[in-house]
């Protein structure tokens, strides 16, 4: 799996490859052996070449915190996988959340109303840009948790639309 | 001794006092804001009350409140902690009209000390040296005739200021009158007073301050000195105990100017005397602060003394059991306050959900906070997560001892000041102890990682999205419906991200 990650402009790309018990990450053309373990929430080890390296994991959508020796980096995140996701694998209860902080504008769709893959299901603004959000899913909407007019922060889940 | 303690504060020091009145068998009593509900005071404490909204001005700074829930509980005695009612006068005599303890000096020592031009009065009566300044607040036309007469540059400063607040360096007569003006409004939006008082500025001063204990009895000593030269928008950032800078002889006359000051206004309990102090070690009185002190605790490692136990145990009536010449210093001291905050952008602070925490530990470790994983840090109040301290037998092991520490330090979820520390750390001219109050103005460098080795951080970038991707498949193949039925709850809550 090849990862493609940002960080101020610049794109790294590494590989990961998974034989058995090993895994070696390919940075750079540079194939590196590596153990990993998760030793807590957020929290993983790594041993790199001899290397003992704890470092905490925080991922909100594609944007990773990385923090390791007192310093927090941000990552943004774009995984091969990611593109070839199609929403129609997906089911059961998904989040309609505010990719940022923004304004509810108009909510299209009310608790019980069904939806269609891809129907917009309410729209928000952010820097006077208006943005219709997508169900991912065909269902119906279980919860509405926020009203017109309302200032929601980055990731606050906006609405409920379930398969099931 | 009190058998119930009131603690009318909250975070970390709220901690430490409720630690240290357990420890003296007395029950403990906690005050709570909506936003603490689940904070480490109130779980701590044997009994906890709420007394309203978040905001300061609808819980801690509300006297009736507090004093309402002391008479119910039957507390005998409220320590404040620092900050909010801490050096409130008003609160200290309603304390006294209502027969509880007030765990610190006397409402009169609050209010000698409290207002700046009166203490610098007291302190010029009893020939204590001051920096060349105005005789008290000053109307502008006078500000600026003194400004001239004592030599530019000059500070500005407000006359019920404190934390940096309505403070104004100025460098020529030009900027004068704009500094003026905005010292001025910044202190009437702050302290509701735009009195303000012009001295003269000590270049490259050092901040050393003088630990006081005094108790009902007459006796009054002093802890030796803590240098807090290290801060960022005139707030302390590091400290530490004994200075790097004071000679034997300096810091004996210090101690007994901090030691005359305490006992003109009839000083008891535990106080702080503030010095600003130039390179060839003359010092100025700067003013008295009548609480504990953030960073009493690198006092306590260096003198074996438990400030917060004896400001307890001084207010309910005891006597010092030693004297000036019993006080022995031993090997150095270093705090290092961990703020939820970015240096990268003004050190502004950056408030949320701690994810995950986890403090060093080990010999010679002293981990002040009350943080925990899960635990949320909400922009009402201070964004300070932690004091912490170690303790070694010179400056350069405590130093040593510091930066490691700080690097097992663990906080996610928001942004912390712990690179920044441990780039200080490192630094050398810190390490020499080259150090004065514009110290972080003068290196900016240190506030950016600068070059790190990217190459771990992707590595486990790439490895944790891998992994967490896993772990989200397998829980979407068999969600159960108990897990569906949690995160309902959690969503209709409406506070889970």
């Amino acid at each position: 799996m090849t990862y493609t990650f940002k960080i101020k402009d610049k794109v790294y790309k590494i590989d990961i490859e998974k034989e058995k018990d090993q895994t070696v990450i390919q940075i750079d053309e540079k194939d590196i052996p590596v153990e990993f373990h998760k030793i807590d929430d957020h929290m993983y080890s790594i041993i790199l070449e001899g290397k003992s390296i704890t470092i905490g994991v925080l991922r909100n959508g594609k944007k990773l915190q990385i923090f390791m020796d007192g310093n927090l980096f941000e990552i943004e995140a774009i995984s091969e996988r990611d593109q070839r996701k199609s929403p129609q694998t997906l089911s059961g209860v998904q989040e309609i959340k505010s990719p940022m902080p923004s304004r509810v504008v108009k909510i299209l769709k009310e608790v019980g109303d069904e939806v269609l893959v891809d129907e917009g299901v309410i729209v928000v603004e952010a820097m006077k840009m208006e943005s219709e959000l997508k169900s991912p899913i065909e269902g119906k909407v279980t919860d509405l948790l926020v009203n017109e007019g309302d200032a929601v922060e980055a990731g606050t889940s906006l609405l409920i639309v379930s398969s099931e | 001794m009190f058998n119930k303690i009131l603690i009318a504060n909250r975070g970390e020091i709220a901690v430490r006092i409720i630690r240290a009145c357990k420890e003296l068998g007395a029950t403990t009593v906690a005050v709570y804001s909506d936003a603490d509900r689940s904070s480490l005071h109130v779980t701590l404490a044997d009994e906890a009350y709420h007394i309203g909204g978040s905001a300061p001005a609808e819980s801690y700074l509300v006297i009736d409140k507090i004093i309402e829930v002391a008479n119910k509980s039957g507390a005998q005695a409220i320590h404040p902690g620092f900050g909010f009612l801490s050096e409130n006068e008003e609160f200290a005599q309603r304390c006294e009209k209502e027969g509880i303890v007030f765990i610190g000096p006397s409402a009169e020592a609050i209010r000698l000390m409290g207002d700046k031009i009166t203490a610098r009065k007291i302190a010029q009566d009893i020939k204590v040296p001051l920096v060349p300044g105005s005789d008290g607040a000053v109307t502008d036309v006078e500000a600026s005739v003194i400004a001239s007469k004592i030599g530019y540059p000059v500070m500005i400063k407000a006359s019920a200021g404190g934390g940096g607040k309505g403070m104004r360096l100025v460098r020529d007569k030009e900027e004068f009158e704009s500094s003026l003006r905005m010292a001025r409004s910044e202190a009437r939006s702050s302290f509701g007073d735009d009195s303000v008082f012009v001295e003269r500025f000590v270049e490259q001063p050092r901040h050393v301050e003088i630990q006081i204990l005094a108790d009902s009895h007459g006796n009054t000593l002093h802890l030796f000195e803590r240098e807090c030269s290290i801060q960022r928008r005139h707030q302390k950032v590091v400290e530490e105990a004994p200075s790097s800078a004071i000679s034997a002889k300096t810091r004996k006359k210090m101690g007994e100017v901090a030691v005359k000051i305490a006992k003109a206004v009839n000083y008891s309990g535990a106080g702080t005397v503030e010095f600003i102090m130039d390179q060839n070690e003359n010092f100025f009185f700067l003013e008295m602060n009548t609480r504990v002190q953030v960073e009493h605790p690198v006092t306590e490692m260096i003198s074996s003394i438990d400030i917060v136990k004896w400001m307890v145990r001084i207010a309910a009536g005891e006597k010092l059991p030693f004297k000036q010449k019993d006080i022995e210093m031993q090997g150095w001291a270093l705090e290092c306050r961990v703020y939820a905050e970015d240096p990268e952008t003004n050190f502004m602070p950056s408030p949320g959900l701690l994810k995950y925490v986890k403090a060093p530990s080990g010999p010679g470790i002293r981990d002040d906070s009350s943080i925990y994983s899960g635990c949320e840090i909400t922009s009402f109040y201070d964004p300070m997560l932690s004091k912490l301290v170690v303790w070694a037998e010179n400056r350069e092991a405590a130093i040593d001892k510091m930066a490691s520490a700080l690097r097992e330090y663990i906080v996610l979820g928001v942004k912390t000041n712990i690179g920044f520390l441990i780039r200080l750390m490192d630094s050398e001219e810190f390490r020499q102890g080259k150090i004065d109050t514009g110290f972080i103005e003068r290196h900016p460098e240190l506030l950016t990682p600068g070059t790190v080795d990217l190459e771990p951080a992707l590595i486990a970038a790439a490895l944790a999205v891998d992994d967490l991707d896993q772990t989200e498949d397998s829980s979407k193949q068999d969600q159960s419906n108990w897990k569906l039925l949690g995160r309902k709850a959690a969503l209709s809550g409406g506070s889970l991200i």
